[in-house]
Parts: structure tokens; sequence; C-alpha cells
């Protein structure tokens, strides 16, 4: 039996543990080469303005060939005339054959290493409720417990930061490819002009002609650093992005487990389920990615929940039983997902 | 002499309303969470200083542009002007222990700081910014597993630490407090001020007073339960000073805090494994400002007699019992804890 000095020893050791960062702390890996920048400001409008122009010049090809479906070389031919405008100011990269998805029974896949991207940080703080609640600190909050339920059910887990740092977009997406991660989670939350509504919506990479979709991506994509010159790639991963599927499987999963879990605490919250939107962190990414708006700072009443230790948390296992329903369902597994974030 | 002996350890709990330290030289203070900077340069010159600390900085608020800098046990957000603050408090606490900024000799300081037991992993980080430079190295706890330590209550007990901004609770199991463990409720004492001063402007909108006047009268009278005596203070009514009986407001004032931190207590005794819920019953203890509310340990042990009854007391030094505990740990860490968390930081 332990005495009441080995307790204290025990216990001091156990602190001093607490104030140690974890092992996963990421280094982002710093881009060798200097890069021809834009302002941010002319970067987003012209990003948006194109995002925006591209759905309807689809629109306009598909009624001239009489058809509902368009070829995926005609979209190419409309990202590409889009991109001639551009032509003068950069070098167009040449798109090579676009690769078609396989069936997912070809391969065994299994999800091990998951980055966790909580959104903004320093400088950027998101979207800010009325009483000052910053979006980039409960996004880490909730980042960080998912974390801790990930780890616990033996997922390799990597931050993009990890403390209250700003992160370049582009570093975000950078990191997950070269630490070939499985899977890509960023979490942010919404903030709509309509402040009593409660909303809760999980996007995967695509074109979006709804207005209110372009403007979040707009205000998300704020702190990109993409050059002119990058354009022409943005917009055919856009288009034809070969990981959409699995990212909509993703945010599927993560989708109806958030609900679910969220509108027992909070019945009004309503489910806009998943949705594509052109994020720029979603583009780089290499593997299944999505983007979950898990509350609305706009909402008086959100805010309110968010201050409740037991709200973020319950919010952090219910992304970590999507993510867990999802790898199991890849691999075919029957194991249960567990509802305490711990594995059975 | 070895490292550990030359190195200074100092316990600090950062309150919303009073923070105190107690350092490993025998030298413990508390000073109001108050600091204020001269509004111009008239206030400058009559002043004849550059920044109040504490009580100081409360007498001359009229000249000052006066930071509350902690709210909720953590770093106000969003302003740079109070984390100034903040730094200028801890610079104060350093120094009435006697370590000047400027100092000649080199001893280390090893910090061990109280915060709220659920502050957000954010708020922390900030404030150990606003450590930097002040201590070698610092270990932030939460608050109520600082008073457990000092007290030695490390298993089987419950510790609510009431302060003003907020009363944090923590189940000692013989382990570091897990999230589980703890909770933390934003009512307490300055709940209890604003509610009191707006019964008081409800039933006598005549007569003026400032948030001050009610904390100095919360802190002499406080009580919850059946009144010992009647509550007197004198405020002004259109400039003249009156007597006025506040008995009743002082204690829906005071009790408007008792269900939230009685349902929370109980909660958390639900939690501990069975065979030993009635030990931690018996084990209650209060620590922090709000702790000395007359009436408190039995309006506590009557909510416990719903659940097969228990016992509650308040530690005998709340202002210290907080920083106490921190001494306690910095001191008890060794020279190669110290030395982890210095490569960490």
């Amino acid at each position: 039996m332990e005495n009441v000095a080995q307790t204290k020893l025990r216990l001091v050791r156990e602190a001093v543990q607490d104030n140690v960062p974890r092992g996963h702390y990421c280094r982002i890996i710093s881009v060798s080469a200097p890069r021809r920048r834009f302002p941010i400001g002319l970067v987003s409008v012209l990003l948006t303005s194109i995002l925006v122009y591209l759905p309807a010049s689809e629109v306009i090809l598909r009624r001239a060939a009489g058809s509902p479906v368009v070829p995926v070389e005609r979209v190419n031919r409309s990202v590409t005339s889009a991109g001639n405008a551009m032509a003068s100011i950069h070098t167009p990269r040449v798109p090579g054959t676009p690769p078609r998805p396989l069936d997912r029974v070809v391969f065994p896949l299994s999800v091990r290493k998951v980055v966790i991207d909580p959104g903004h940080g320093g400088a950027q703080h998101g979207a800010v409720s009325e009483s000052g609640m910053a979006e980039k600190e409960i996004s880490l909050d909730i980042a960080l417990r998912l974390r801790r339920l990930l780890e616990g059910a033996s997922f390799e887990v990597l931050m993009t930061r990890e403390t209250d740092e700003a992160v370049g977009l582009d570093k975000r997406a950078d990191f997950a490819n070269a630490s070939s991660a499985d899977l890509f989670v960023s979490i942010h939350l919404n903030w709509i002009p309509r402040q009593e509504l409660r909303a809760l919506e999980t996007y995967v990479l695509g074109p979006t002609d709804d207005p209110a979709v372009t403007k979040l991506a707009a205000r998300e994509n704020r702190d990109s650093v993409y050059s002119l010159s990058e354009y022409r790639l943005l917009l055919e991963r856009i288009y034809m992005d070969t990981r959409q599927d699995e990212s909509r499987r993703l945010a599927k999963a993560i989708q109806a487990e958030l609900y679910g879990s969220v509108r027992r605490i909070n019945p009004l919250v309503e489910d806009r389920g998943v949705k594509t939107a052109p994020f720029v962190v979603l583009v780089r990414t290499e593997m299944p990615a999505i983007l979950v708006e898990v509350s609305c700072l706009s909402n008086q009443e959100e805010v309110k929940l968010l201050t409740n230790d037991d709200y973020r948390e319950n919010i952090a296992q219910a992304l970590f039983r999507g993510i867990h329903s999802y790898a199991d369902n890849l691999r075919g597994s029957e194991e249960k997902v567990p509802k305490n974030g711990r594995k059975e | 002499m070895d490292e550990k002996n030359e190195a200074l350890c100092i316990g600090i709990d950062l309150g919303t309303s009073r923070s105190s330290i107690s350092a490993s030289n025998g030298e413990r203070h508390v000073v109001d969470s108050y600091v204020g900077w001269p509004l111009d340069m008239v206030a400058r010159k009559l002043t004849k200083k550059t920044v109040f600390i504490g009580h100081e900085a409360l007498e001359n608020r009229s000249m000052l542009d006066l930071r509350r800098p902690l709210e909720r046990g953590v770093i106000k957000e969003g302003s740079d002007k109070d984390e100034q603050a903040v730094r200028e408090l801890l610079r104060h606490l350093i120094s009435l222990i006697g370590i000047h900024q400027n100092r000649k000799d080199r001893t280390k300081i090893r910090a061990v700081v109280g915060v709220p037991a659920e502050a957000f992993r954010v708020s922390k980080q900030r404030l150990r910014g606003a450590m930097d430079g002040i201590a070698d190295t610092v270990m932030l706890v939460s608050e109520p597993f600082a008073v457990a330590y000092g007290l030695e209550a490390l298993l089987h007990s419950v510790i609510i630490d009431i302060g003003a901004g907020t009363a944090d609770f923590c189940v000692m199991r013989g382990r570091y407090p897990t999230e589980q463990d703890q909770r933390t409720l934003p009512s307490a004492g300055d709940a209890i001020d604003e509610q009191l001063a707006k019964l008081i402007r409800e039933r006598h909108p005549e007569v003026q007073f400032s948030i001050h006047m009610i904390r100095d009268w919360k802190e002499k009278w406080a009580f919850v339960g059946k009144p010992k005596r009647r509550v007197m203070v004198t405020a002004p009514v259109k400039g003249k000073a009156s007597d006025l009986d506040i008995t009743d407001e002082l204690r829906s004032a005071c009790e408007s805090i008792l269900p939230p931190i009685c349902e929370t207590m109980l909660d958390l005794v639900a939690n501990v494994e069975p065979e030993f819920q009635d030990k931690v019953r018996h084990k209650v203890i209060l620590a922090g400002g709000s702790s000395l509310i007359s009436g408190l340990t039995d309006a506590i042990e009557k909510a416990l007699l719903d659940v097969g009854g228990g016992r509650a007391t308040v530690v005998k030094d709340p202002v210290f019992a907080g920083s106490d505990g921190g001494l306690a740990i910095a001191r008890d860490a060794s020279n190669s804890d110290w030395e982890r968390l210095s490569a960490a930081a």
C-alpha cells in the first residue's frame, strides 16, 4: 500500500506530465523555394469569382450538348477556358489524363493516421461571438479532445496546430500530405447572419452555386496564400476530385453522429447535411478530407452551450464516433462504435 | 548547496478578486487583483507612479485606468492591456517576496500556478506567456488540486474552491485529477455581487452605491440560512448618508449560488466508485474567499443529507490554501521534474 509521501511523489510526476506537451506536436514543413505571392484580398476575390463562374459555365455546356451528362473532358475544357483568361500571367500546367476512381473493394484499406485541423489560430480569430468567444479557441479545444479520444482507440493522430498559432492553409494541407495521413478533418464554427439559426453542416471539396456557401468559403479561405499560377491546379482538383466518394462517406458518417448527438442537448439545431464547397484547405490535401462546422457562434444559445465543458466533449465524441464508424466500415469490421470514446 | 536548494520555489493562486503568493523563503502575501495606470499627465503628476497594484489601485481608482484582468480565473481575452495588467500583477507578487526584476543574483524561480479546473488550454498558454521572464520554470495545476495537495487530502475527498470568478470542484481519488474528476462553475463571488446589487437597486432605487461598496458589504456580512443579526449598511441617498437594512437581499444573493454548487458536488460524488462515496461525502473541503460565507458548511451538509449525509469543513486559511498548495508541489517536484518542464517550455 502506497503511503502519503509516495502518493504525493506520484501526483507531482503526473502534474509534470500534464504540463509537458504531447509527442505529436507538429512542425510544419517550411516551403523551401520562395513563392510568388499576391495580395490575399485579390486572390480571395479572384478565386471566389472563378468558382462562382464555373458552375454557371458547366450549366451552359450541358445545355449546349443537350445532354444531362457532361463528359469529364468537357468539364476539363471549361476549366481550361477559364484558365486561359489568366494565360498571360502564368505558365499553365499540362493536365494529365484525369484519374478515374476505383471501386474501393479493389484494395483492402484501413485508417491509421488522422490529421486534425483546428480552424484558424494566432491573429486569425475566425468567427467571433458577440461575447467575444473566438472560433480559433473552441476549434482547438474540440480538436484536442478529439485527439485524446482517437489516440485512446489506437489511431495515430497529428495536429496541424496544438497551440494558438497561425498556420497557413497551404501548410496545413502540405503537413497532412507529408505525413501520409489517411484522413483530414478540419474543425470550424459557423457564423450565420440570421442569428436565430443553429446549423450543423459538413463539407467536402467541390463546386457550389449557393451564394451563402460561397460567402462562407470566401471567409474560411481568407488566409489562403495561393498564387495565381496555382489556380488551374486548384480548379482541376475541385472538379475532378477522385477522393470525393470517400470524403463524402466520411462526411456523412460524421454529420450523422454529430447531429444525432447534438440534437439531444440542443433540440433546435438544424441538420444541413453534407455539402460541397471550394474550401482551400480541402483542395490541396491528397487524402479523404472534410470540413465540419460544429456549431454557430452567431447564435447566443449555442455560445452559451459551448462554454460548457460537457457540450464540447459531446461534440468531440460525436466526431470521434463518425471517424470510427467510417474506419470500421472501410475495413468491413463488425466492431461496434464505442459510445464513450474508448475502444471496447 | 544543491540546485534544488538554490532555487526559490513559489506557489501562486491567481484569483479574479485576490491573488496570493507563498514562497520557500517564508514570504506570503495577498493582493487585490486590480491593476491601474494613471489616466493622463495630471494623474501621473499627482500620483508620481506609473502603475498601481491591488488595494492602492482601488484607492486611487478615480485617477486610473483600472483593470481587473482576470476573468473566471484566467486572463481576459482580447485585450493587450489586460495581458499587460496580469504581467504587472505577477511582477508585483514576485517583488513582494523580495525578488526584484533587476536583481543581480540569479536565483532560479520555480513557480506552480493554480488555474481553474477547466481553464481552456489556450488560456493556460496565455498565462504561460504572461509568466515568461518572471519565473524560470512554470507548472500550471488546477486550483482545487493545489489545495488538496497542500492539505494532503489526496484520497476520497472533494475540494470546492469558491473564488470570485469561479467555483472549482475536484474529487481526489489518489491520482492527478482528470477532466472527469473536475468541474468549474462560473457562478461564485462575483455572481453574488451582481445579484446583491440587483436586489438592492430593485428595493431601494434611490440609493447610490458602487460595485466596490457591494463587495465590501458582502465580504463583511455574507451569510446563508438564518441570519444571526440584521445587516445594516450606510450608503448615500441623494448625497445624504442613510442607513439601510440589506439582510434579506444579502441572504438571497448568497443563497443564489447554493443550488448549482450543491448539484455539482452531488454529481461528482455520484461518479465516485459506490464503495467510496460515503467516505467522500464525509470529506468535503471548502476553500477560496467565498468559502468564508457564514453558514455555508451547514447548507452543504444539509444538501448531503438527501444522499446519506456527510461533513463539510472550511480550510484554516482559505486565502492562502491555493498558493500554499502550489508551493508544496513546487518544493516536492524533483530537479529532474523541473528540468523536464524547462526543456518542454
